[in-house]
């Protein structure tokens, strides 16, 4: 087929003012990009191991994501299969396997955002210290890991959620960026403050004692 | 030396080949960010974050492709996911600027080529631009497209087609620097 909007010489004019025009880029900053990437690469193998512990708040995040799935898929396959092993068409099933895949999502919504609370509660309160600063930064580094999973989870696709979890990602980008100026530290607080933040996530976390609500659940 | 021993001395670890690998590529990677990204504190981002995967990951290229293909592979993907990421965090920023710009359209009082062209371009949809910018910009054949963005080939040329007959309309006023 061919398209209407085919105009050799347009295409050729374009093409070259859009080569000479269009974001044209400076001359490669070769060393300084070099340094910068010899750098990054010795930060990271370094943090791998000075931030074990604090990983392993990305990764039981992770760990609770992928056993609410694995027992709310078992829960459903347990529920569908009757006495003779045929699997019933009817619709019920649909609405059991929901609301158990929900429920499992929802726990570990709920333990991700009460940590989430209790940092950035706690950030507020005494992040004025350079050395907490650095604590904060890091920590934050870790919190960002795991909003960014949940919200590429299906956790992540009720909008309500979705909305809470994309402020918590502004807010921990910024205080994952923190160098010990109070002046950021202020910044973020204002912005914090703005935005509701901390009074949305509150009110997202279900009531009752958490331990209680997990094994519940679980 | 030829590229495959060079990639066989940076997986045993060899500094001085990592090096050289990083100025054989680092050129056209930095000039693919930079267009993509339209600035350079950015472009240097998606640079440096390139290397430190192609390096940490090299060990898993099999040399089934080209290197460069391999390592454009990973440039768009970082690209394209840090500038969905920047456009997210300044999403805020723009919707109060879109919102007091409603009805204040400067068509008629931005007659600058460059300006009209840059905006045009910026707002094409990301698939068309991506496309638009390695081919006509940077000068990438549609295998290297496709192969970089997992796409056929075939929907690389398409989507070329539909981003320059969107930029012929964009740019209608501009009529009599290319017919004539």
């Amino acid at each position: 087929m061919t398209d209407q909007h085919e105009d050799p010489k347009f295409d050729a004019w374009l093409k070259d003012v859009a080569r000479t025009t269009y974001h044209a880029p400076r001359t490669t900053p070769r060393e300084e990009m070099w340094a910068r990437i010899a750098a990054e690469r010795q930060r990271r193998a370094g943090r791998v191991i000075e931030l074990r512990p604090w990983m392993r708040w990305a990764v039981a995040a992770a760990a609770v994501l992928v056993l609410g799935i694995g027992i709310g898929r078992w829960t459903v396959r347990q529920q569908q299969q009757p006495a003779g092993g045929v699997t019933p068409v009817a619709t019920s099933s649909d609405s059991s396997r929901d609301s158990s895949r929900d429920l499992a999502y929802e726990v570990a919504a709920t333990q991700y955002l009460s940590r989430t609370e209790a940092f950035l509660t706690s950030f507020r309160a005494d992040a004025h210290t350079s050395a907490s600063s650095a604590r904060f930064a890091t920590q934050a580094r870790d919190l960002l890991t795991t909003t960014q999973l949940m919200l590429d989870s299906p956790a992540g696709s009720d909008p309500h959620l979705r909305a809470l979890l994309e402020d918590l990602e502004l807010v921990l980008v910024q205080i994952s960026e923190l160098n010990g100026g109070a002046h950021d530290t202020d910044l973020i607080t204002q912005g914090m403050n703005q935005s509701n933040v901390l009074p949305k996530l509150r009110s997202a976390i279900p009531a009752g004692p958490g331990p209680v609500r997990t094994q519940g659940v679980l | 030396m030829d590229e495959s021993t060079l990639i066989a001395r940076v997986r045993a670890g060899d500094s001085a080949a990592e090096r050289t690998l990083y100025d054989a590529h680092v050129d056209r990677v930095y000039r693919l960010a930079f267009r993509l990204a339209g600035d350079d504190a950015l472009a240097q981002d998606f640079t440096q974050e390139t290397f430190i995967r192609a390096f940490d990951r090299l060990g898993s290229f099999r040399g089934e492709a080209a290197f460069s293909t391999w390592l454009h592979t990973i440039t768009t993907t970082v690209v394209l996911n840090g500038l969905r990421k920047v456009k997210r965090l300044r999403q805020r920023e723009t919707d109060i600027d879109d919102a007091q710009a409603i009805g204040v359209r400067k068509r008629e009082s931005e007659p600058d080529l460059k300006m009209r062209l840059t905006k045009a371009i910026d707002e094409l949809p990301e698939g068309y631009r991506t496309v638009f910018v390695m081919h006509d910009v940077e000068g990438y054949t549609h295998e290297e497209i496709g192969a970089a963005l997992g796409v056929e080939t075939g929907t690389s040329k398409a989507q070329l087609s539909r981003a320059r007959a969107k930029l012929r309309v964009a740019l209608a006023d501009f009529a009599g620097e290319w017919t004539t």
